[in-house]
């Protein structure tokens, strides 16, 4: 009974999401005429593409009752080793390498996390220190190496003027849909996020899922690395915000997270809402930016978001 | 030192003189630690030797120490706290504009602040029910942007006056950095071990529920422990201000990373409960020797990133996996 209750309302909240989606997007119509246009939608689509494979990463790993906040960095070193290794010329084995790298970071982490008890924020935070270090041991900041003619035309490539990236977030996006919804793997890690001792006493793997979901966040950020690579050419990265290479993105793709409603204690939330979440955030972003309000104001909208999105769940959860 | 871990020990097995000297050694392993390290690194290095050396130690052991105090009493409790490095960069930037008007009104001020961050964080973690990671994970955040507004660049006005004070030195001999570690050594051992409010941070880290039906207000202490530990951030905020000699919206950031280390190597425990201040200590002035001896070693800035990371994730690893295998044992 209860989880068919959950079910109808989480439709509803799939609903709702959608309304706020289109009222600020009517705001953001009204402030700029021509943003309502197919060839700006894309845009929009295209620019957000990272941010949402990056946010992708993120639901599966918080439906899982984690947390990473190394995605952004392993992002950024993915961008930045591939751009060293397609110097020469060539797009397949390098792009392999990137996506391996990032999948064995993601292993190191899930294996410290699910083996050692090591708490997730701890060693990802860990993880994003050591990737920053190895970032600009190895290539001293940026400014190295280049994408390769095919990964750039692939990156900034449309297919009947819908760019080729935003379909491949697109189709991330209904692949993992159909992951969590259909197959028992989908099912058990919202088990384990939403209740990890009865998971572990029903008989599921509770390690090997926590892995397994740390690997893919790390290859799915790696992928997005790479993507972005493309579009950028040559990476610099922004060594912003503080913490470590890539922590203000990871910020954001919490924030996306959240603001779809998934659960941030696990178990509950999609990857339908993120995808909704990602859209909603980015339109902010761009309302403040047209509002004249810089990189500040942005880092302090997510972590106000999160915070009362956040606070008004938990609320009504104990209620 | 009373401490916890010698009271677990006397409590699953038969208190005898030497397994009580045994836990007492346990409980201290951090300054055996430092001890031999101090020595290996005085052979492997002339410089090391060096008094100035020794000072340098200790006067980069305080900012560390003092944000390390305030991260343990919230891991102690069972919390966590990400904002404190951003809280020690919000006491450099607004220090370095107030200080104009005037050093004690500016001081002040930055703990007011402190005192609401701290405020905010526990009111968000116990009444909202938020979890402490996200919830102070966003105040850092949120904190960084106000501090990239406060001080867009690094710069700003610290007086000679209060640089003097701080930095203040006997020959060599760091004499005000030193009195400050004692003096948090001193606080640390009477809050956590002589008044109640320590012995409520214990009770509500073993075991909240037990705890709050025992008649401790939970939500009290917590929100507490939270301003502690942002009064202490801003603190070592203040002093990183005065060794920098400016103010800077990201000076504090890499202390977050020590802070947790500093932790979790001075032995107390990731899943609360257990610990205290003076492995703490003992791990800051490990932590500040370490960054000295990279340095003389001449090694690049980024590698110290690297080493810190591998550390923060190796001490928390080793730890919970010992602390299992003693209670496995014991």
């Amino acid at each position: 009974m209860i989880s068919k209750l959950r079910l109808q309302s989480s439709y509803a909240e799939v609903v709702i999401l959608i309304l706020a989606l289109v009222l600020i997007m009517a705001v953001a119509s009204i402030a700029t005429p021509g943003f309502l246009t197919y060839k700006h939608i894309t845009m929009v689509l295209y620019v957000n593409t990272m941010f949402g494979i990056l946010s992708l990463a993120q639901t599966l790993v918080i439906l899982s009752g984690g947390l990473d906040l190394s995605v952004g960095s392993i992002y950024w070193i993915s961008t930045m080793v591939g751009a060293l290794l397609m110097v020469k010329g060539n797009t397949l084995v390098p792009a392999l390498a990137c996506l391996l790298m990032g999948a064995v970071i993601g292993i190191i982490n899930g294996a410290a996390i699910a083996k050692l008890k090591v708490p997730h924020v701890v060693m990802t935070l860990a993880m994003m220190i050591i990737l920053t270090g190895v970032l600009y041991v190895t290539t001293g900041g940026g400014g190295h190496g280049r994408a390769t003619e095919l990964l750039i035309s692939f990156s900034t490539g449309r297919i009947f003027e819908f760019p080729i990236i935003s379909l491949v977030w697109i189709l991330l996006s209904v692949l993992f849909y159909f992951i969590l919804k259909i197959t028992p793997f989908g099912w058990r890690i919202r088990a384990l996020g939403s209740n990890p001792v009865a998971s572990r006493c029903s008989g599921i793997q509770v390690q090997r899922i926590q892995i397994t979901v740390y690997m893919l966040s790390g290859l799915l950020a790696a992928l997005a690395g790479l993507l972005y690579l493309g579009w950028a050419r040559t990476p610099y990265p922004t060594f912003q915000s503080g913490a470590g290479i890539g922590a203000d993105l990871t910020l954001k793709s919490i924030a996306a997270v959240v603001i779809g409603g998934t659960l941030f204690s696990g178990g509950r939330g999609g990857v339908e809402r993120t995808f909704l979440g990602v859209l909603i955030l980015s339109i902010l972003y761009s309302i403040l930016i047209m509002a004249g309000l810089g990189v500040e104001w942005q880092i302090m909208l997510n972590g106000i978001i999160i915070i009362s999105v956040v606070g008004v769940y938990s609320q009504a959860k104990t209620r | 030192m009373a401490n916890t871990h010698s009271g677990r020990t006397t409590l699953h097995g038969t208190s005898v003189v030497g397994k009580r000297l045994l836990a007492l050694l346990s409980a201290h392993y951090i300054y055996i630690l430092l001890v031999v390290f101090w020595i290996a690194a005085s052979v492997a290095s002339p410089y090391f030797r060096m008094m100035s050396t020794f000072s340098n130690i200790i006067t980069s052991a305080v900012p560390i120490s003092l944000i390390g105090f305030g991260q343990t009493l919230v891991v102690l409790s069972r919390g966590f706290d990400l904002s404190v490095g951003a809280v020690a960069s919000m006491a450099t930037a607004v220090a370095s504009v107030t200080m104009v008007k005037g050093i004690i009104p500016s001081i002040i001020l930055v703990l007011i602040f402190a005192v609401i961050i701290g405020a905010i964080n526990g009111f968000g973690i116990t009444k909202l029910r938020i979890d402490p990671f996200i919830m102070t994970l966003c105040m850092m955040f949120f904190l960084t942007g106000i501090n990239q507004l406060i001080r867009p660049s690094p710069g700003g006005y610290i007086p000679d006056d209060f640089k003097g004070l701080l930095l203040y030195q006997v020959g060599d001999f760091p004499l005000t950095s030193f009195l400050i570690l004692v003096v948090a050594a001193a606080v640390g051992f009477v809050i956590l071990q002589k008044r109640k409010f320590g012995r409520e941070i214990y009770a509500i880290g073993g075991e909240p529920e037990y705890a709050r039906m025992s008649g401790i207000n939970t939500d009290q202490t917590r929100v507490k422990v939270y301003i502690v530990s942002a009064v202490a951030a801003a603190l070592g905020g203040l002093f990183i201000a005065a060794r920098i000699g400016s103010g800077n919206a990201e000076a504090g950031a890499s202390y977050l990373f020590d802070s947790f280390t500093t932790v979790f190597m001075g032995g107390t425990l990731v899943t609360g409960g257990v610990g205290g201040y003076s492995g703490t200590l003992g791990a800051a002035l490990i932590i500040s020797s370490i960054g000295r001896i990279l340095q003389f070693l001449g090694i690049n800035i980024w590698y110290h990133f690297i080493v810190k990371g591998v550390l923060l994730a190796s001490v928390a690893g080793f730890q919970l996996y010992f602390a299992r295998k003693g209670r496995r044992s014991g």
